[in-house]
């Protein structure tokens, strides 16, 4: 009897033991499980739509009834099959690399540049940062063209008045380089201050001892620049400039406007106005849909290296 | 390993779909209130005519109110597909002629065929507009207003040079606007003619003045005809009228950016070319000698073909007030309301309607775009201002960028 109340006394003991570990172990999934539910609304339905549109036949008749076409692949055939979507890829790659390019190097140069001036300049300078930083890319948009427009842009007045050159109604958006170029001024100077603010904040990581090391050691500025302080910010770079290939991958707000619709055409496509001019504008959705699975595959593969370097120097952290 | 890389791929995915999706909201129609959708050109044109069009409307209907939303050529069909997707389109829409086809065929408007004779003077609407307005043998819009394009000029400076008649030949035309420019050459940016470079509705007259065409029809496929000889020819004299009387940095602008009659109405220029109703804004300073006559062709005594522009209002089907909608295009296309447009500078939709106008006289000739199915999709890729802005630019010869053009229209007129 006694062995038997000992051994039901264990089991209870043992069962209640594998219940604590069980809830235990639940807790992060509990957590967690709002998130995965709310990703799974916003993110999931819009994916399966997307993947249910981009197989059907769904242009304007489609639309107005409300129901698409079955024609399996043929979307996706189409579309890499257009020159369009290959020149297009191209250009927007190498778009979105100058534009990365360009935001990491100035906004790193002026954390750097912040961490060497005084209190006051670095306020100042901060607060001009911020203000960029929290203009909405269509009023950016609106400075930037009264700042450039041909007719009686700023920036014509003030070139021909230090003597540059004569830029009287000179016009910067005569052709797809130069239009893309004016966008890429605009996207870097949107972008930076986001960029500096984060180095900089960064940078102030960077242990003093180890620097000082270093130059104790005779090491010059640039190899202290090199073997300590970018050891210490590389995650924080790798996390911005992946960032920064998203947004720039899939700018849409200031080519769009910036150029604007009557100049918008297949020499100055960029990934997503190409989608929104055979998405919306032809009013062809099933072929707007595939490209948008195209891009969401392009973006992913460009991202997986970054987010995985990320995940390692987490691991190693 | 393995683990790790499908953490980093969803990981990805998620972060590239935030990149590549958009959300879009929709709404309701609203009891007792009638959403129409009008071109800016009513806004800034005749907003009396709306008005009084609105004001009638009410009187006939106690209790209901008209939302009257001004909407931008440029976007305003994308922005119509978004109200078909969410079910709240308006109740009624102003389409330009060329768009009108590609929604009928695809059942985007009431059929208003049984109640063609409630709207006024639709015995006798004119043929050109009534035609974009049929599919099928079924009306599906009312005409509106055309238009078609002539010079608006600045009567004090032609007078000033001496000049006592309206030119009778392009050559005649360029000279007497050159003669203005000399004369005002001191004022700094002043173009003797201000012509934007990629307004092709004006550009491509010449190639119609020189007997070429957009592009036809051969064996049940569209071919472009851009390229042919008589078209190349027109598209070298709009050139040469360009690269003589506008200025260089015009070459690749648009007709919107900035409007002709701003530069007008900012002194800097004699004369623009566009539609009729422009003299409504030529600025107060000027309002008093603005003056307009009909674009001469190369041929004396002829005017140049004109781009017969224009409007229809129709019944988006997914209206929930047809008889309301039918009910305000009646009143907004009355008799009065036709009139005061003509006297505005636009042709009336009814030739019982039509006075001897500077804008009827430029509408003896006329163009329109190849009645196609996927026309829209030409003017929306921007295929004709791209050309244009090539040959003005001389990054391409005019047959070189006629040809990439002809080739674009006919890839895209023969799609499925």
């Amino acid at each position: 009897m006694a062995t038997a109340a000992g051994t039901t006394t264990e089991w209870s003991r043992r069962r209640s033991l594998t219940w604590r570990a069980v809830a235990r172990g639940a807790v992060p999934y509990a957590l967690v499980a709002p998130v995965v539910a709310v990703m799974g609304a916003i993110l999931g339905y819009p994916i399966y739509s997307l993947v249910r549109i981009s197989l059907d036949r769904y242009g304007l008749f489609e639309l107005i009834q409300h129901k698409g076409v079955y024609i399996g692949l043929k979307n996706f055939g189409s579309v890499l099959h257009d020159g369009v979507f290959w020149h297009t890829l191209v250009r927007t790659i190498v778009f979105a690399a100058a534009n990365v390019g360009l935001t990491m190097v100035f906004g790193t140069l002026i954390a750097l540049l912040l961490v060497k001036v005084s209190a006051w300049v670095r306020l100042l300078l901060t607060a001009g940062l911020v203000l960029v930083w929290s203009m909405p890319p269509v009023v950016a948009v609106q400075v930037w063209n009264w700042m450039t427009n041909s007719e009686n842009g700023v920036l014509n007045y003030i070139l021909t008045e230090l003597h540059v050159g004569n830029y009287f109604q000179h016009n910067w958006y005569t052709t797809p380089f130069s239009q893309l170029s004016m966008v890429t001024t605009l996207i870097v100077w949107a972008a930076i201050p986001f960029v500096t603010i984060t180095v900089y904040a960064a940078l102030s990581q960077v242990p003093r001892e180890l620097i000082e090391a270093a130059e104790i050691d005779g090491a010059r500025s640039w190899r202290v620049f090199l073997d300590v302080t970018v050891p210490v910010i590389t995650p924080v770079l790798l996390i911005l400039t992946s960032l920064s290939i998203l947004w720039d991958f899939g700018v849409f707000t200031q080519p769009y406007l910036l150029i604007g619709q009557p100049h918008i055409n297949t020499g100055n496509y960029l990934m997503s106005i190409y989608l929104f001019e055979q998405g919306y504008v032809s009013a062809n959705f099933g072929r707007g849909a595939a490209i948008s699975i195209l891009m969401l595959v392009i973006v992913a593969a460009m991202s997986v290296v970054y987010v995985r370097r990320m995940i390692r120097i987490g691991e190693v952290t | 390993m393995r683990a790790r890389f499908v953490v980093a791929a969803a990981l990805a995915v998620g972060c590239a779909v935030v990149a590549t999706t958009a959300s879009a909201s929709t709404g309701r129609a609203q009891a007792n209130k009638l959403t129409v959708w009008l071109q800016v050109d009513a806004q800034s044109g005749w907003p009396d005519v709306v008005a009084a069009a609105n004001q009638q409307f009410q009187q006939q209907n106690p209790g209901w109110t008209v939302d009257v939303q001004y909407q931008n050529w440029g976007d305003h069909l994308q922005k119509f597909n978004a109200t078909i997707a969410g079910n709240n389109t308006p109740d009624v829409i102003e389409m330009g002629n060329t768009e009108m086809t590609a929604y009928m065929a695809s059942g985007a408007f009431a059929d208003l065929t049984s109640a063609k004779s409630q709207f006024p003077n639709s015995a006798n609407w004119l043929a050109g507009l009534a035609k974009s307005a049929m599919y099928g043998g079924k009306l599906y819009g009312v005409p509106y207003y055309a238009g078609s394009r002539v010079v608006t000029y600045r009567s004090d400076l032609f007078k000033k040079a001496g000049i006592a008649k309206a030119p009778t030949s392009l050559a005649q035309l360029v000279a007497d606007v050159q003669k203005v420019g000399t004369m005002e050459k001191n004022v700094k940016g002043f173009v003797p003619m201000y012509i934007p470079g990629t307004d092709w509705y004006s550009a491509l007259a010449f190639v119609f003045d020189y007997g070429g065409s957009i592009a036809a029809t051969h064996a049940h496929k569209w071919v472009g005809t851009l390229d042919s000889p008589q078209s190349i020819a027109g598209l070298t004299a709009f050139k040469n009228l360009f690269d003589t009387v506008s200025t260089k940095s015009a070459a690749t602008l648009d007709e919107a950016n900035p409007a002709p009659y701003t530069v007008f109405s900012q002194g800097r220029t004699a004369a623009i070319l566009g539609q009729a109703w422009f003299s409504c804004c030529t600025g107060t300073k000027y309002k008093s000698v603005t003056a307009q006559f009909v674009m001469p062709s190369h041929v004396a005594g002829k005017p140049i073909p004109g781009f017969l522009g224009g409007s229809d209002l129709a019944v988006p089907v997914q209206s929930g007030n047809k008889s309301q909608a039918e009910q305000w295009i009646a009143d907004f296309t009355s008799t009065a309301n036709e009139q005061s447009l003509q006297a505005k500078g636009n042709i009336p939709n009814a030739t019982n309607l039509l006075a001897n106008t500077v804008n009827a006289r430029a509408a003896a000739r006329s163009w329109f775009v190849p009645q196609a199915k996927h026309w829209v999709d030409v003017e929306n890729g921007n295929i004709l201002r791209t050309m244009l802005g090539q040959i003005l630019t001389g990054k391409l010869s005019v047959k070189q960028a006629a040809s990439t053009a002809s080739a674009n229209i006919a890839y895209t007129l023969n799609q499925s």
